[in-house]
């Protein structure tokens, strides 16, 4: 953290009188020093990431290095108090670098994940809860606390979207606020009935970074999903005839299920938002698969759990996800100019 | 124009299928042009067009480039483009119809030069437009998405006191609307996020007076921007807002009140139905936990658009979701019907939840459960444990109002059985566990109860509340105190302070129960020092989403510490508390339960009397109280022991487990001369009494 303390000085100066190479300079080289140390816990750093202008960005789109960190993140005695690699990314976290913290938020669906997988199973996860910690404390801090809310509109008000042409005198209909995510306590420590909380609000910073986040990660997430929801994909291409079932289910109490975890709202809300943007924005088959299926599975299990709001979400997506993939990119195009044999002017 | 000249090249409309242009009254086939670009020999194309057509330069070109690119040749239109000054040519345009309309409405005079830069405006701003697509079509997704955005510009600049009229009809309304949707798309997808937030906003906000459809296009299109882009940039500024509107702050608020209003325009019949836009704002609300919105927009689609027992059921999850149970079995019961989907799933699963939380309305649940059951095959087999669960939920409750202890045991048992099935299908579910603790518990089986509450706290990883609640009473109602302060301790120490409350008012109870009096005060003052920290907050309003009621309730401290100083006859002290507890809750069984016992224990009877007999006017199941007059009556002389059975006997229906009352219906029997009914009474009493909880196991649910 020495680096810390000297740049943020160098940094206020920056405020003052923005000249842009001090900063960039700034962040290359705390990118630099991110990268060197990780050298000390992944042996095999291609020469390319040193010498890249933005060499946080390309650690962060880095295929073999990400799935090199991933690898060890799930490794079965990670997460403990002397993981380095919990260490790096924290220290990483603490850099105050947006790209750099973008790096950490990538491997947030293999932490959370092996974390709230293993939450149970009494193993020292200290590791894994400093990361999350720093991302929470983080997002506490951004927020001032505050919770986050959301006023539902009311049509018979006008908007700056349409008019009402008789305003209803009754100014009384007041708004349905809802509370979207309350507000953030500090947590030195992870306590276990906030563990889905802090876990959540994590998930929530990822999903406000999310349109930067490379694709890996995202299909890590949705895997994530699957194994949370402890259901097996009901549609995940396999025959349905009663062989296959009976080995299904024993398949699904072997492993299966093992990942299974307690789906508050307060986790299951962001995980849904991730989801959606996974299925609506994808770009890419892969992901769509992807999230497809964890949506599938989570809808599975918000029947297990009936929960009438999962209910609702998950249904609507995967209703939207159908039709998605059902009229698959051959709708019309109605930025098109009529192609006709005769132009008129 | 004359009819001559048009003979002359080509005669007018005489074959579609060949390709041409018309202009000014003549009309070219295209095939000579057309085989001059081939070559490569846009000059000519360009001349031969503008001798064919009279056209001016820009036109000429403007022309060939819409003709390139409906070849499907957009290289080539964009070389044509590529080669006039669109810029220039815009403010020459501007200048003329500046001109225009500064000059005078007389419009007859105006109306011929109007026409004809009509026509040049129109085709410059659709070369530019086309210009954007070919751009699009080559994947120049930034360029294409300047020059579409020029074209928007040009037209606010050219017409900036809005599109006259007489344009509206034609094609320069149609590029218009078409550049206005083009733009947030091309934003989009070349990844600057925040410009396609401002073209969506100025598409919306501006007035470029677009049809039915292509609004809605763009509205729908900019709410699953907003609502899955995870892209939050800062809301429309106040500048656009009129007074008193609805100004949205966040993505989500403004993409639901988008979603809203294209719900809107669907039933006042200005677009079609799109069932996309339902399953978003669905999506959207659920997201928000407000489904009792969703009600309302459910309830405002016309009938006939979508099927109806899709909407009782998509309004009976919302009802549900927004705790409005009653009204969502109603809901239910009509899609269950047997000429409408008998069968779902869902909507059995649903009923019975509803169902298993209602002892009036268990039986019904068990019916629903049953069929659960026997639907659960095929590719839904993973719901038949859900379904044995629910089984056991509606009878374990249906046990609680059995007419008989001969129904009530075999209830019981039977709710264990499936309770026991269901474990065995779904070993992972932890919920199903705490139910296993909590019926094993109120069976008074309390070694198993006491195994499922610890395998409950493991499998959550003291993640809930509710499993170290459990924990705690059935050890209390081993009478094994210490214990169960060890494990509320444990559990708080996994509380944040918001939390805390329950758990402190049960460790005041523990210590109560092992007569540690000065600790329990102590930890009710501690108590009341938390509600007075979080009213000063003003709190985290809802920081703690596993207790429904977060709030510590201040009401019951004030009501603990009253029974507490009552019962030191400290009853000076004890009015004081209860009178504080009064005030937060005026009507209320509990308060006037304790007055009854302040009263009774100095030796007021009649009062006394009077205040049980109000609490259960208030409460008419409120059993304590029925015991209290009981036992009192029962003191009153053989006249009254009639009646004092009576109230006993309905006490232990409501409450078979209750050792008080056990032991009262002993004495009345005893004073009424029945030794061995009375002997029988005691024994049960001294069973349960060594098996009370401290509080019911019910008030954890």
């Amino acid at each position: 953290m020495d680096d810390d303390q000297t740049s943020s000085p160098e940094k206020s100066t920056t405020s003052i009188s923005p000249k842009p190479h001090i900063t960039w300079s700034d962040s290359y080289t705390k990118a630099h020093i991110a990268i060197e140390s990780l050298t000390s816990i992944i042996p095999s750093n291609p020469p390319t990431l040193a010498s890249s202008d933005t060499p946080a960005l390309s650690l962060l789109h880095d295929s073999d290095i990400t799935a090199n960190i991933s690898r060890l993140l799930r490794q079965p005695d990670s997460g403990a108090v002397d993981d380095n690699l919990c260490g790096w990314l924290y220290d990483t976290f603490h850099s105050s670098e947006l790209d750099l913290q973008l790096v950490v938020l990538r491997f947030l669906p293999v932490v959370a994940g092996m974390y709230l997988s293993r939450a149970t199973l009494h193993k020292p996860l200290a590791g894994f809860e400093s990361v999350l910690l720093a991302i929470y404390a983080h997002e506490t801090a951004a927020r001032n606390g505050q919770a986050v809310s959301v006023s539902i509109p009311d049509l018979s008000h006008p908007s700056i979207y349409h008019e009402m042409k008789q305003v209803t005198k009754n100014s009384s209909t007041e708004l349905h606020l809802a509370v979207i995510t309350p507000s953030l306590e500090p947590h030195g420590t992870v306590r276990s009935t906030r563990r889905a909380r802090i876990v959540g609000v994590a998930l929530e910073l990822y999903y406000s970074k999310i349109s930067q986040i490379p694709m890996g990660s995202k299909i890590e997430f949705c895997e994530f999903c699957k194994i949370w929801s402890g259901q097996i994909d009901p549609d995940s291409g396999i025959i349905d005839d009663d062989e296959n079932n009976s080995e299904r289910s024993k398949k699904s109490e072997g492993e299966g299920r093992k990942g299974r975890i307690d789906l508050p709202w307060d986790l299951l809300q962001p995980i849904l938002r991730i989801l959606g943007h996974c299925l609506m924005c994808p770009g890419e088959k892969e992901l769509f698969e992807a999230a497809f299926g964890a949506c599938r599975c989570l809808h599975a299990r918000s029947l297990h759990d009936i929960n009438p709001k999962a209910i609702l979400a998950t249904e609507s997506l995967l209703k939207l996800a159908k039709m998605a993939d059902e009229s698959n990119g051959d709708h019309r195009d109605y930025t098109e100019i009529e192609v006709t044999n005769v132009i008129r002017i | 124009m004359s009819e001559g000249e048009s003979q002359d090249l080509v005669e007018f409309d005489s074959d579609p299928s060949v390709r041409q242009v018309i202009a000014n009254g003549v009309c070219m086939r295209t095939a000579v042009v057309e085989a001059k670009l081939d070559e490569g020999n846009i000059e000519e194309a360009e001349s031969a067009l503008r001798e064919g057509l009279s056209l001016n330069f820009e036109e000429a070109r403007a022309l060939l480039g819409k003709l390139e690119y409906q070849r499907g040749n957009v290289e080539g239109a964009l070389r044509v483009f590529d080669g006039i000054d669109l810029q220039a040519a815009i403010q020459r345009m501007q200048h003329s119809l500046g001109d225009k309309q500064t000059s005078k409405k007389g419009r007859a005079r105006s109306e011929s030069t109007h026409a004809v830069s009509q026509h040049a405006t129109n085709l410059v701003l659709e070369a530019i437009y086309l210009k954007a697509k070919s751009l699009q079509k080559l994947g120049k997704l930034t360029e294409a998405a300047q020059e579409c955005k020029s074209v928007l510009d040009a037209v606010e600049k050219i017409f900036s006191d809005g599109i006259p009229d007489v344009m509206v009809e034609n094609k320069l309304q149609e590029t218009v609307s078409h550049a206005v949707e083009l733009l947030p798309e091309l934003c989009k997808q070349a990844g600057s996020y925040s410009e396609a937030m401002s073209a969506y906003r100025r598409a919306l906000l501006s007035q470029w007076n677009l049809d039915n459809d292509c609004c809605a296009r763009i509205q729908k299109a900019f709410a699953v921007f907003l609502l899955y882009s995870g892209v939050e940039v800062a809301p429309p500024s106040l500048a656009v807002q009129i007074d008193g509107s609805y100004v949205p702050k966040n993505n989500l608020e403004e993409a639901i009140l988008l979603l809203m209003i294209l719900m809107r325009k669907n039933y006042l019949g200005k677009t079609k139905w799109d069932p996309s836009v339902l399953e978003h704002l669905t999506f959207a609300l659920s997201l928000c936990s407000q489904t009792s919105v969703l009600v309302k927009q459910l309830e405002e689609i016309m009938p006939g658009v979508m099927p109806r027992v899709d909407r009782w059921k998509t309004l009976a999850l919302s009802f549900s979701g927004a705790g409005q149970n009653k009204s969502a079995l109603d809901l239910l019961r009509k899609s269950l019907h047997q000429c409408e989907d008998p069968d779902d799933l869902m909507s059995l699963l649903l009923a019975a939840k509803i169902c298993s939380e209602d002892v009036f309305l268990a039986s019904e649940g068990v019916k629903y459960a049953q069929k659960a059951i026997a639907n659960s095959h095929g590719s839904n087999a993973h719901l038949k444990g859900v379904g044995l669960r629910m089984l056991g939920l509606c009878l374990g409750k249906q046990a609680k109002i059995a007419s008989s202890d001969f129904e009530r045991s075999r209830l019981q048992s039977e709710a264990l059985k499936s309770l026991d099935g269901a474990v065995a299908l779904e070993r992972e579910n932890s919920d199903l566990i705490f139910e296993l603790g909590i019926q094993y518990a109120e069976h008074r089986n309390l070694d198993a109860a006491q195994r499922y509450a610890e395998k409950y706290i493991d499998a959550t990883g003291g993640s809930m509340i509710k499993g170290w609640r459990l924990l705690a009473l059935v050890l209390s109602s081993q009478q094994r105190f210490l214990e169960a302060e060890v494990v509320t301790d444990a559990a708080l120490d996994e509380t944040s302070k918001w939390d805390q409350g329950p758990l402190l008012r049960m460790k005041a109870k523990l210590k109560i129960s092992q007569s540690l009096h000065k600790d329990a005060i102590e930890t009710y003052r501690y108590l009341l020092a938390l509600v007075q920290a979080q009213k000063k907050s003003c709190g985290p309003p809802s920081a703690a989403p596993q207790v429904e009621d977060d709030k510590i309730n201040e009401y019951e401290v004030w009501h603990g510490l009253a029974k507490l100083y009552s019962s030191l006859s400290h009853w000076k002290d004890a009015e004081i508390c209860l009178e504080k507890a009064r005030a937060m809750k005026e009507y209320s069984a509990e308060t006037l339960h304790t007055e009854g016992v302040m009263h009774e224990r100095q030796g007021h009877l009649d009062e006394a009397l009077a205040a049980y007999i109000n609490a259960l006017l208030l409460e008419p199941k409120y059993v304590p109280c029925k015991i209290l007059i009981g036992a009192l009556l029962c003191k009153m002389g053989s006249k009254m022991l009639p009646v004092a059975r009576t109230l006993l006997s309905d006490a232990l229906r409501i409450e078979p487990t209750n050792s008080m009352a056990w032991y009262h219906l002993g004495m009345v029997h005893k004073d009424d001369g029945r030794i061995a009914d009375a002997v029988d009474c005691f024994q049960a009493a001294s069973m349960l009494e060594e098996s009370d909880p401290i509080e019911s196991f019910s008030s954890i649910l």
